[in-house]
């Protein structure tokens, strides 16, 4: 008679479960540092407001003032045209690949030479296992519990 | 004429006229929940009763000034009326610039301080030019300087022959105090209370309880401890605005380590948050920037420049900005460098007295000094060279 393999339990559950690629982790991390730059996480409390003085519409009476007020006018757009741009416009305008070193992008520190140190992303303690979904880390079965309830696949704060 | 110097930083300006005192001022405008419809601009933050959820707007993105209309109001304020009552037609300013930074921003400044604000001379430099200016007037005999400039965006390690600045050396390492404050504020939010939209108070609760730890694992081992022997534990009492208007640490004489306070007030307590954060400035991959931390930058630094100045370098390190506060950095920083630096080379690492305003003061010296007349460029130069003329003079 041939005895039927038991299959275990755990290597089951391990096979059911979902693992993000390594694409999507690198993905979540970025995601994670921009994050960090942002200078608020609130929207502006004033946004829901219309824009704050007298609206467009209004027709305006004194006419001697108005040629004046025109030209103000267009020189404070012409302004913000040129001075409204991002960082990221910015650097792309700077073409700094072609140009000589040292500069802006050849100044970043490079990587680290040191091994990485690893920390619990629950708790922050020193960590010596990985999950094995998402690939983060945690340091006790009670974080990993935690861990899967709130970050692992989703991102709750 | 009157001489007027700003360091213009991504988070504070350090400003006053030469023969005067320097101010502290948040380079930036502000919006509370309570007064809806009124934008705060730079200190009149002190007028805001309540800054719970406080936004910002700022004009720096990443430590380069892209949002000018900001930029422009922050200084019609300051230079106006009721700050420092600039009269353009007879001052000459002195203002800061970030490292490498793009040309075309470096045009737009000039042709704002030229053309908007119609100041008779104007000097553009890097906040670390100031500061070699500093540390060789008051240590004439020194050849070299290391500059660590910790700001509000990054960190600069800048090394310093004379007054010549040498390019090739600069690193920067993309920590600053915007990400350790996020940092923090995230994982408060996530441990304890949200708290993600009050980038003021945590700011606060960073400047009173972060340190920089010693020795990182053991400072781990204690704060994981229970009750007395945790000596690293703080509870930190928020502010309600309205009884209690600055968040402060709780006396270790009154902490509870077991059950709740009675008093009623809102505590956020504080164990290995306190050294954690201030640690991304030495290890950014604990958080996954793939960068060196500041000890391992400037030795990459020290080691790109001739051989014959490391030693002077090793010797004259010197802290400037307001994110190298933290109590325990010189320290610590000294200790890494010791073990990296090759033996036979002594390391010294100065903190100044007042390192945010180290800059400044370098800047009130060279506007006083003999030959500052010809390192400007004045308004007649560039209406007549325009942007030339500019790039000619300033080494930015």
């Amino acid at each position: 008679m041939v005895l039927e393999k038991k299959s275990s339990a755990r290597v089951e559950a391990d096979s059911r479960r979902r693992v993000l690629d390594e694409a999507t982790r690198q993905r979540r991390l970025s995601r994670q540092l921009e994050a960090l730059e942002k200078d608020n996480f609130q929207d502006d409390p004033l946004s829901s407001l219309p824009p704050p003085g007298p609206t467009a519409r209004l027709p305006t009476f004194s006419e001697t003032e108005e040629p004046e007020k025109k030209k103000r006018k267009t020189r404070g757009d012409h302004f913000k045209q040129r001075f409204r741009k991002n960082f990221t416009t910015l650097l792309e305008e700077e073409n700094l690949s072609d140009r000589a070193e040292p500069n802006y992008l050849s100044a970043e520190a490079l990587p680290s030479s040191l091994p990485p140190r690893l920390f619990c992303c629950v708790c922050g303690f020193p960590s010596h296992y990985t999950c094995t979904t998402c690939g983060g880390r945690y340091c006790s079965s009670k974080c990993l519990l935690t861990h899967r309830e709130t970050r692992c696949l989703k991102w709750t704060l | 004429m009157a001489t007027l110097v700003l360091d213009n930083g991504a988070y504070s300006a350090k400003i006053g006229f030469s023969q005067e005192k320097v101010r502290v001022i948040p380079n930036c405008q502000f919006r509370s929940k309570t007064s809806r419809l009124k934008t705060f601009t730079a200190n009149q933050l002190d007028e805001i009763k309540d800054p719970s959820g406080l936004f910002y707007i700022l004009p720096f993105q990443k430590g380069y000034l892209v949002n000018w209309d900001v930029q422009r109001k922050v200084w019609d304020h300051l230079f106006g009326k009721e700050m420092f009552k600039v009269d353009f037609t007879d001052t000459s300013v002195i203002i800061t610039e970030p490292y490498f930074n793009f040309s075309s921003i470096q045009e737009s400044m000039n042709e704002i301080l030229f053309e908007e604000y119609q100041f008779q001379s104007v000097l553009r430099t890097n906040a670390g030019s100031l500061s070699a200016h500093h540390f060789f007037s008051s240590r004439p005999s020194e050849l070299c300087c290391l500059l660590v400039d910790g700001g509000f965006s990054f960190t600069h390690i800048i090394p310093y022959c004379r007054s010549k600045k040498m390019k090739e050396g600069i690193r920067r390492v993309n920590v600053g105090g915007k990400l350790l404050t996020n940092h923090l504020k995230e994982i408060i939010s996530y441990r304890q209370l949200h708290v993600m939209d009050e980038t003021h108070v945590i700011n606060q609760v960073k400047e009173d309880v972060c340190y920089v730890s010693q020795q990182f694992f053991k400072d781990m081992e204690i704060s994981q401890m229970k009750g007395e022997e945790n000596t690293v534990v703080r509870d930190y009492v928020l502010p309600d605005f309205s009884s209690i208007k600055k968040g402060f640490c709780k006396p270790r004489e009154e902490m509870v380590f077991s059950g709740k306070y009675k008093t009623g007030e809102q505590i956020l307590r504080l164990a290995n948050e306190r050294f954690a954060v201030p640690e991304m400035l030495f290890h950014p991959s604990d958080i996954g920037i793939q960068e060196m931390g500041i000890p391992e930058a400037i030795v990459h630094s020290i080691q790109s420049l001739p051989e014959e100045m490391h030693a002077h370098f090793f010797q004259n390190i010197v802290l400037t900005g307001g994110n190298i506060l933290f109590p325990g950095f010189r320290e610590r920083l000294e200790a890494e460098l010791r073990a990296l630096a090759p033996a036979h080379l002594p390391v010294s690492v100065l903190l100044p007295d007042n390192p945010i305003c180290y800059p400044w003061e370098g800047g009130k010296l060279l506007a006083d000094s003999p030959d500052y007349e010809e390192i400007v460029v004045t308004r007649e130069d560039f209406e007549e060279n325009g942007h030339f003329i500019c790039e000619e003079k300033f080494d930015i």
